[in-house]
C-alpha cells in the first residue's frame, strides 16, 4: 500500500472498535502449511492473544492469493484486510491497543532491531531450508504446498514458488551458503536471542511485547514441526532459557484459552497496558 | 581499558609473516572508500589494529563477477564483510573483545536492522535514483574500473541493486519501483532515527571504544553523508541527525586522517621493521586521541544537547545529564 493509503486506512481503523468476528486466514493446517508460514501465523495469533483481542482462525487453501501482499497470515477485521505482523501491529496500534508503548526510545530501537534479526535470520533460514535444500523441497515442501491442487497445476505452482524463493535468496546472497552454514546462522541467532533474554520472563522484563510474540511463533514452530531431520530443532533446544520461554508463553496464552469458556474476556488484559 | 584489545594486536603482530591484502573500491569525497562493504572492513581493521595492505581496484582487476571487498592472505581468499570480520577475529584482531554477551547479541540485532531497513534505501539512492546514478555513481565507477569492464560494471551493479530491492521489498501488487520507493525511504528514515536514539550522546555505540557495530554503521552512513548527491532526501534527513554526523566525523578524524600519512610511511618500511617502536607510537597516538575526545566531551557538555530540534526541552536535558554523568564518573 502506498503511504497515503496506509494513513487513510489507519484513520478509518481508529474509528471502529475491535469486532467480534475478526478472522485470521492461513493455509490448511494439516496438509498445506509450511514451516515459515506456520511460524508467521503463530506469531500473529500470539500477538493478538497478548493484546486480548479475540480472533477466529480460518484455514483456506488459497489464503496466499487472498492476501493483499501475497504473504500469510492476514486478518480480516471489519472492512479491512491487513497482512503480516508489522502492518498488523500498526493497525492494532491505531485501534488503541499496544504492547510496546511503555518502552522508551532506546528500548523501542532494540526491539525493532531484534525483530529484524529474527526476520532476517530465522525466517530466511526457514525459507532456505524449505525451498533451497533439494531434499526437503522434494520430500516435504513441494508436495505440501501443492496438495490442494490437481495435476498439472500442483507441479506448476510448486515449481513457481520454489523459483521465486530461490531468486530471492540469490538477491540477498544466501544462495552461496551451504546447509551447515545456515544451521550455524540459526544457532548464532538463537544464541543472540538467548543472551538477550537471559533469565527474564520476557524480552523486556515483565511485560510481553511483539518481539516475544514473534520469537515464540518461530521457535515453537521449529520445535514442533517434523522436517527431514531434527537438526534445526536441536539447535534451538540447546538453549534452555529459550525452551522455558516457549513453555511459559504457551502455558500463559494458549492453554488457558482452551480451558476457559469462550467469552473473549481477558484474564490477558494484564498483558495489555493501562 | 585500552590494554585488552591492543595487547592482542601486539601479540598478533609478532606472528604475521606477511601482511593481509584487501582488495576494495578506492576512496573519494574524504572517505577511504566509497563502497559500503569496503568501508566496513577498512573501519574494522583500523579499530582492531589489523594492518592491511589496501589495494584499490585498478587496471589489474579482471573479472566482473568477483565480490568486492576481498581479503587475501597466504593463498586463501575471504569475501563478504561478515566473513572477513570473522576471519580477522580468528587472527586475534578483535575489536569486540570487551563486549558483554548481551552487547554481542545487540550487535547482531542492529546489524540485521541496518541490512533490512537501511541498505535498500542506500542502494536506491546510489544506484536506482536516476539523477544520482547518472551524475555521480556511474561516472565514478566507470572511471575507476579498468577497460573494458568499465562499460559493464556500473550497469550490472545497478541492475543487481534494483532486483534486490524489488525482490525483498516489493510484494506482488507493488511490482513498480516507484511505489516501493516511498516505503523504503520511510523505513530508512525510521532506521536512522532509531540509530540516533541508540547512540545518544556517546561517541560510539558501546562506550568509548569502537566495535564491529560501529564499523557497520559507519560503512552504511559515511557515503551517505559525504557523497555530493544531486538528489538526496535521505541525505538531508541524515544531516539533521547531528549525533550520527558527528559519529562519522569522529571516526574519520581519529582513524583515517592518519591513514594517509601512515600509508606513505608504511611504503618505505619493510615487514621486518621492529614492531615494538611502531606500537609505542600507536599507543601514544591513542592516548592523544583519548585526551582530544575528553576535551570534546567537555565541550559537548557545555553546548546544547544533540537531539532533534522539535523535541521538548526537559526530556533531552534529563537524558543528556543522565548519559553524561556515567561517562564523567569513568574518567
Amino acid at each position: 500500500m502506498s503511504l497515503a493509503a496506509e494513513a487513510f486506512v489507519s484513520q478509518i481503523a481508529a474509528a471502529e472498535p475491535w469486532p467480534e468476528k475478526a478472522t485470521l486466514y492461513q493455509p490448511l493446517k494439516e496438509d498445506q502449511i509450511l514451516l515459515s508460514d506456520s511460524a508467521s501465523s503463530l506469531a500473529v495469533q500470539t500477538f493478538l492473544r497478548m493484546c486480548g483481542l479475540p480472533v477466529q482462525v480460518s484455514c483456506c487453501a488459497n489464503a496466499e492469493y487472498m492476501s493483499p501482499s501475497g504473504k500469510v497470515p492476514f486478518i480480516h477485521v471489519g472492512n479491512q484486510v491487513v497482512s503480516e505482523l508489522g502492518p498488523i501491529v500498526q493497525f492494532i496500534k491505531a485501534k488503541g491497543h499496544s504492547l510496546s508503548d511503555w518502552l522508551d526510545d532506546v528500548q523501542k530501537a532494540e526491539m525493532k532491531a531484534y525483530m529484524e534479526l529474527v526476520n532476517n535470520m530465522l525466517l530466511t533460514a526457514e525459507l532456505y531450508i524449505q525451498w533451497c535444500d533439494d531434499y526437503t523441497a522434494t520430500e516435504i515442501s513441494r508436495p505440501r504446498y501443492s496438495s490442494p491442487y490437481s495435476w498439472p497445476l500442483n507441479h506448476i505452482l510448486a515449481y513457481q514458488k520454489q523459483w521465486e524463493v530461490r531468486r530471492k535468496m540469490n538477491a540477498i546472497g544466501w544462495s552461496g551458503k551451504s546447509l551447515e552454514q545456515v544451521y550455524e546462522d540459526v544457532s548464532q541467532c538463537c544464541q543472540a536471542l538467548s543472551q538477550r533474554l537471559g533469565t527474564q520472563p520476557y524480552f523486556f522484563n515483565k511485560q510481553p511485547t511483539e518481539l516475544d510474540a514473534l520469537v515464540f511463533g518461530h521457535l515453537f514452530t521449529i520445535l514442533t514441526t517434523q522436517l527431514t531431520n531434527d537438526e534445526l530443532a536441536e539447535k534451538v533446544k540447546s538453549y534452555t532459557n529459550l525452551l522455558s520461554f516457549c513453555h511459559r508463553v504457551e502455558q500463559t496464552y494458549f492453554k488457558e484459552h482452551d480451558g476457559e469458556s469462550q467469552s473473549g474476556s481477558s484474564r490477558h488484559s494484564k498483558g495489555s497496558l493501562p | 581499558m585500552l590494554s585488552g584489545g591492543r595487547a592482542n594486536a601486539v601479540h598478533a603482530h609478532t606472528n604475521m609473516a606477511e601482511p593481509m591484502e584487501l582488495l576494495c573500491w578506492g576512496g573519494d569525497w574524504d572517505l577511504p572508500s566509497v563502497h559500503t562493504d569496503s568501508l566496513i572492513v577498512l573501519a574494522y581493521a583500523k579499530f582492531s589494529g589489523a594492518k592491511l595492505a589496501v589495494k584499490s581496484i585498478d587496471w589489474t582487476w579482471r573479472t566482473i563477477t568477483a565480490s568486492v571487498p576481498q581479503l587475501h592472505w597466504e593463498g586463501s581468499t575471504v569475501t563478504e564483510p561478515a566473513q572477513i570480520l570473522n576471519f580477522l577475529r580468528k587472527q586475534r584482531f578483535n575489536a569486540d573483545y570487551e563486549l558483554t554477551a548481551k552487547q554481542g547479541a545487540d550487535t547482531m540485532a542492529y546489524i540485521a536492522l541496518l541490512e533490512e531497513k537501511l541498505r535498500p534505501a542506500l542502494l536506491h539512492t546510489f544506484w536506482v535514483d536516476a539523477e544520482n546514478y547518472v551524475n555521480l555513481t556511474r561516472p565514478w565507477f566507470t572511471s575507476h574500473s579498468p577497460f573494458p569492464l568499465n562499460f559493464f560494471v556500473p550497469g550490472r551493479q545497478a541492475s543487481l541493486a534494483l532486483s534486490r530491492i524489488l525482490l525483498t521489498k516489493a510484494e506482488s501488487p507493488l511490482l513498480n519501483i516507484t511505489e516501493v520507493e516511498g516505503k523504503i525511504y520511510s523505513e530508512a528514515k525510521e532506521c536512522l532515527n532509531l540509530l540516533s536514539h541508540r547512540l545518544g550522546n556517546f561517541h560510539f555505540f558501546f562506550g568509548d571504544t569502537p566495535t564491529s557495530l560501529d564499523a557497520f554503521v559507519f560503512g552504511h552512513i559515511a557515503p551517505l553523508i559525504k557523497a555530493p548527491l544531486p538528489s538526496g532526501q535521505l541525505q538531508k534527513h541524515l544531516n539533521q541527525l547531528e549525533n550520527l554526523c558527528q559519529f562519522c566525523n569522529t571516526i574519520l578524524k581519529n582513524y583515517f586522517t592518519d591513514a594517509a600519512a601512515e600509508k606513505r610511511m608504511d611504503c618505505s618500511l619493510t615487514a621486518t621493521h621492529d614492531p615494538v617502536d611502531a606500537n609505542l607510537q600507536k599507543l601514544t597516538q591513542l592516548v592523544n586521541k583519548e585526551s582530544n575526545l575528553i576535551e570534546k566531551m567537555d565541550d559537548n557538555l557545555r553546548s546544547s544537547p544533540q537531539h532533534r530540534p522539535h523535541r521538548h526541552e526537559t526530556k533531552p536535558s534529563a537524558l543528556a545529564s543522565e548519559r553524561n554523568s556515567p561517562l564523567l564518573s569513568k574518567h
